[in-house]
């Protein structure tokens, strides 16, 4: 108790020098927090938008179907089970026709995935209700990713290429209905979205498709000839697997940021003890074991971190709240970036982010707290009286 | 400089009676420091046996020399070694605070500390606003504040003027007379010299003469 309270006295009697390091492990505290914040929003945001957007509560996919290989597009599209749908489930399961194509943008050639949807649909965030046909042109809608780089404008009509099932090459005009925002760039990039009826007569697949989004989980459903059920957590296995390897990217962050202050405190503590050779030999002339004044300056170093977890609680607690609730503006639009970013983007700070970042600075503060500090055990007193060097 | 072995001390051998109010004189390298560092258990002889206040040193374990130093050993050195980030008070409070004395005793204990040196008007003050004598008579306090059975001072006036050093020798006398502490101080200040009532001269770490002064 004596060893704490020598300490904090020390640290308030030395004022500026004890704040400015404080204040600089603050910063690190604050900014680890809100790196890991904005991580896990993200993430969180990349989930509930892929499921929003794409995934719903989980898929039927055609047994052949394959998303990374587009060849298999040909193949893979069934009838849909006669046993989905008198289970009194067709409110809740939405098909999707999906096929390659070309795209002809002023003059350019561009190849696309053809995804034909429900209009009435609501499982999906995508507007669909805008394909619904008007004077006999074929409406579809595209994400602002896609509009961008196509230069396409709602209104525009431009040219669609297809092969139907027997193979033969057609083509008509089609009207951009609709153009969305969207967070999830696999609606986005290279996609364009008929009405399922549409695009069923174009391909002369009738009564067919490719994938059945459901509106909920049909895990333990009876399997089904043909058709294969992904359930949301499989679904999501691809976006986890990024959020995993930028998770390492976080932790590389939080590293830098944790070996900065470190290194704020290490640095302090070699000064001090460099420094204060005196008052080391001092405290062991007035009656203090080496032991004791080893602890002290170990205290003195940690007790930076107690000091900065509590100020960095006065300005963080008040800014960082406020961004989780209003969130935080990115100026970078998604396709720009190359990643799915939303606009506003609202950061996530657990108890547990928040009580392990302090625990874990604590810990390591204390740690390097300790390493110069070893140093007084073997010092000479009488040296250290005179303040020589050893 | 080198791998070489010093002799500091050889073949010292004196006593020391309670009460004395001694000097160690010699010129630099002569010993006079190591002598007292001895004394005061922060460093131990490589021969021989140095007994304090009836422990022998070289037998000690650092917590009972530390144990030791903190509650019958004072020490006044030549540059004060006052802690800069403390007051004056805090200062002369620290040895009690080792002590573990409770609050209204050590700030009783404190008061009558600063006012045997006349320094209570300071109390709030740092070092650094602090003169050179003023240093030192807080360094006198916080040797003092514990009643300490020694007294130990490493050239205590080489950093002050004859005024300021005739104040701290003064003040020294009184409290060895008042309170019957032992002071040892290492000096060659012929200041120092004058007040002194025993002189132990040391030359290249021996004794070369011992003389009790009889004053009136």
């Amino acid at each position: 108790m004596l060893v704490f309270k020598l300490a904090l006295r020390n640290l308030l009697g030395a004022g500026l020098r004890t704040w400015l390091n404080v204040i600089v492990l603050s910063f690190s505290f604050v900014i680890i927090i809100w790196t890991k914040g904005i991580l896990e929003g993200w993430d969180r945001q990349a989930r509930a938008d892929m499921i929003k957007w794409e995934i719903a509560a989980g898929q039927y996919w055609h047994k052949d179907y394959d998303p990374y290989d587009p060849l298999t597009l040909n193949d893979s599209h069934g009838t849909i089970p006669d046993g989905l749908i008198t289970n009194n489930n067709s409110a809740s399961i939405v098909p999707v026709l999906i096929t390659q194509g070309t795209l002809y943008p002023m003059g350019r050639m561009l190849p696309v995935i053809i995804r034909g949807i429900e209009p009435q649909q609501n499982l999906l965030a995508l507007p669909t209700i805008k394909l619904k046909e008007t004077d006999g042109d074929v409406p579809a809608i595209i994400g602002s990713a896609m509009a961008e780089s196509t230069k396409l404008r709602e209104g525009d009509y431009v040219t669609l290429r297809w092969r139907d099932k027997n193979g033969t090459f057609d083509a008509t005009e089609i009207r951009i209905a609709g153009i969305f925002e969207t967070n999830v760039p696999t609606v986005d990039v290279g996609q364009i979205w008929l009405p399922i009826e549409k695009l069923r007569e174009m391909m002369l697949l009738p009564e067919e498709a490719t994938i059945l989004i459901t509106g909920t989980d049909f895990s333990n459903a009876p399997a089904l000839d043909q058709w294969i059920y992904k359930n949301q957590k499989s679904l999501l296995s691809d976006i986890e697997k990024i959020i995993k390897s930028k998770g390492a990217v976080g932790i590389i962050i939080w590293g830098i940021m944790l070996m900065m202050a470190m290194l704020a405190i290490f640095d302090t503590q070699v000064l001090s003890i460099f420094r204060r050779q005196k008052e080391i030999g001092t405290y062991v002339a007035l009656g203090m074991t080496r032991g004791q004044v080893v602890k002290l300056f170990t205290i003195e170093g940690a007790t930076h971190s107690v000091l900065a977890a509590i100020a960095g609680a006065v300005y963080g607690i008040p800014l960082l709240a406020t961004q989780a609730v209003k969130g935080i503006s990115i100026p970078i639009s998604s396709s720009d970036f190359g990643i799915a970013m939303a606009e506003r983007l609202y950061p996530v700070y657990s108890l547990g982010l928040i009580a392990g970042t302090i625990l874990i600075v604590l810990m390591v503060t204390t740690v390097v707290s300790y390493w110069p500090s070893r140093k007084i055990a073997k010092l000479n007193p009488t040296e250290a009286l005179r303040g020589r060097i050893q | 400089m080198g791998s070489g072995k010093f002799t500091a001390l050889n073949g010292i051998d004196l006593l020391f009676v309670a009460g004395e109010f001694t000097g160690i004189i010699g010129p630099s390298g002569s010993g006079k420091t190591t002598l007292l560092n001895i004394i005061g258990t922060l460093d131990v002889p490589s021969e021989g046996k140095a007994v304090i206040l009836g422990k022998s040193v070289g037998n000690l374990s650092p917590g009972e020399s530390a144990a030791l130093r903190k509650s019958q050993l004072g020490f006044i050195f030549q540059t004060y070694n006052l802690f800069q980030v403390y007051t004056v008070f805090e200062n002369v409070e620290f040895p009690l605070l080792l002590q573990g004395i409770e609050t209204s005793k050590r700030k009783q204990m404190v008061l009558d500390a600063l006012e045997w040196v006349g320094l209570t008007e300071k109390i709030g003050s740092r070092p650094a606003q602090l003169s050179g004598g003023e240093s030192q008579r807080v360094a006198i306090a916080r040797a003092m504040v514990k009643r300490p059975a020694i007294v130990l001072a490493d050239e205590p006036t080489a950093n002050l003027d004859a005024t300021n050093s005739h104040h701290i020798l003064q003040t020294m006398e009184k409290l060895n007379r008042e309170l019957h502490t032992t002071f040892i101080f290492a000096t060659h200040d012929e200041k120092v010299i004058g007040y002194v009532r025993r002189k132990i001269f040391l030359l290249d770490g021996k004794v070369s003469k011992d003389e009790i002064i009889v004053k009136n």
